[in-house]
């Protein structure tokens, strides 16, 4: 069976603006920030930390009350994410009949977190409010493959249905492996993105001791979240959910789909030294394996969406990685980190970041990193997009770069002119 | 509460069922409960009533039945 050339037909996500795709996009490329400050009533001392939440986004509306209340809000947000690819894409909801089996159509996720919680809500039952049993339900919200269990069985989906967990690659990884199955022929069409949502007392609070979190207030919040700056000071954890349908070139202009662009190489590696400090030797093995899958040299690279997550020794680690790769053009990569916007997703950043990719690629724009004053001199040697810019876009990268040194890279292409 | 009370208190918040379409002779199934919602309206019960459902117990098929199970084991915690 020969490769099959894949296409991207839906994109969807939870956006943490409230508005649909388009206007995410445009949001992004004016630079807006999602990230606002969170303050929870948790006693005795409450959550206060810049954050992205989807405030808008009701579940009971969204997705139905019995729907709903099967899930915890990592398969919410994962579930409505899914839907909006799906229409998107412009396939029907719910088991198809007839010529067009979904008998092996699948499901590839990503989550760093799963239903923590849901667990965490039993943990506070079970100690603060003294009960002694759980709802029956706790299983089956918490498990770590709930989001894409659901999302077959709402599309009808009989292949594959699987979950990655692999901290920040998360979702890259679902992408990819989505992506290789795809094209080997073995599944028409796949959905795969991520959801995550790190407000979990615990998980937050475990994050602010990794002391890699920004800090901010109600004034500063939005500013937060400084990629490649010289006075960046950490990342910012956000919820949310992105989703998108992978499809068999073929398949998809069969059913004169709409091509939002084209998944072309995927790459992967462990830096295999330490858990938190990442190796520039590791992301190059991974950014040449992308290459290389996608039958591409890095002169064709016209923009990377970099991991970026602003941490003081994350950021310059990745713009050396891209400097190797990249050579004497590097200077001339056009290089943005969106998380200083949409912040930090974990499971679902490189969802919502591909996502990104594809639209930059589709639009021909490259969003920037916002709040980019001053590059910091360890970060500089590539291109770095502080405003939104228009400029011909070829193929992009996007970079996942996750704690445990897995290395995920994705590539995409824009989809030639007479298929768009 | 009564028990046809908890039943369409807890249907409502749930699944989002109206109270007048829970009456005796309706089918739980078709009302959207299936055997994981089953076991969360059960949990709810015992709960509320500080029952416990012998797991042996053939499943309730409708409203009536449900009823007429949580009506005899309160009846039973009261004696």
């Amino acid at each position: 069976m020969g490769q099959r050339r894949v296409a991207i037909t839906g994109l969807g996500l939870v956006s943490p603006y409230g508005g649909d795709l388009e206007d995410f996009f445009s949001r992004l490329i004016a630079g807006e920030s999602a990230i606002h400050h969170l303050l929870t009533d948790d006693v005795p001392r409450p959550l206060s930390m810049p954050f992205v939440s989807c405030p808008a986004f009701d579940p009971d509306t969204a997705l139905g009350k019995p729907l709903a209340s099967m899930m915890d809000r990592f398969a919410q947000l994962g579930m409505a994410a899914a839907f909006a690819a799906w229409d998107n894409a412009g396939l029907s909801r719910g088991n198809e009949s007839g010529t067009d089996s979904r008998e092996r159509w699948g499901c590839a996720w990503g989550t760093a977190l799963g239903g923590t919680l849901a667990y965490e809500k039993g943990y506070r039952e079970l100690w603060q409010q003294g009960r002694e049993r759980l709802s029956p339900l706790t299983v089956v919200l918490g498990m770590n493959n709930a989001a894409n269990a659901h999302i077959s069985i709402q599309l009808g989906l009989g292949g594959v249905s699987m979950s990655h967990t692999v901290a920040c690659a998360s979702s890259a990884v679902a992408i990819g492996e989505a992506f290789r199955r795809v094209r080997s022929g073995e599944a028409s069409i796949m959905l795969t993105g991520g959801s995550d949502v790190p407000q979990a007392y615990g998980v937050a609070r475990a994050w602010e001791a990794l002391r890699v979190m920004a800090p901010g207030n109600a004034e500063n919040a939005a500013f937060a979240c400084r990629p490649f700056a010289a006075d960046r000071r950490g990342l910012v954890l956000g919820e949310g959910g992105a989703a998108l349908v992978l499809e068999d070139w073929a398949h998809a202009q069969a059913r004169g789909a709409r091509i939002h662009g084209e998944i072309i190489g995927y790459g992967t590696s462990c830096d295999h030294s330490h858990l938190v400090k990442p190796e520039v030797a590791g992301q190059i093995r991974a950014l040449k394996d992308t290459l290389t899958d996608a039958g591409l040299t890095a002169d064709e690279i016209d923009y990377v969406n970099a991991h970026g997550t602003a941490t003081s020794e994350g950021d310059p680690i990745e713009i050396a990685a891209l400097r190797c790769i990249f050579g004497d053009r590097a200077s001339r990569l056009a290089v943005s980190a969106t998380k200083s916007m949409h912040g930090h997703l974990l499971g679902a950043a490189a969802a919502i970041e591909a996502i990104i990719t594809v639209l930059a690629l589709r639009e021909q724009t490259v969003p920037p990193t916002a709040h980019l004053q001053e590059i910091d001199p360890a970060c500089a040697g590539v291109d770095h997009v502080t405003s939104a810019r228009r400029q011909p876009l070829r193929a992009a990268l996007s970079n996942s770069f996750a704690f445990g040194g897995s290395n995920a890279v994705l590539a995409f292409r824009a989809a030639m002119p007479e298929t768009r | 509460m009564d028990s046809i009370g908890l039943i369409r208190e807890f249907l409502e918040e749930r699944l989002g069922v109206t109270p007048e379409g829970v009456v005796p002779a309706a089918s739980l199934a078709e009302l959207g409960v299936d055997s994981l919602m089953m076991l969360e309206l059960i949990f709810e019960f015992e709960d509320r009533f500080g029952a416990k459902l012998s797991s042996g117990l053939a499943t309730p098929k409708t409203v009536g039945e449900m009823v007429t199970l949580m009506d005899s084991l309160i009846a039973e915690q009261k004696s």
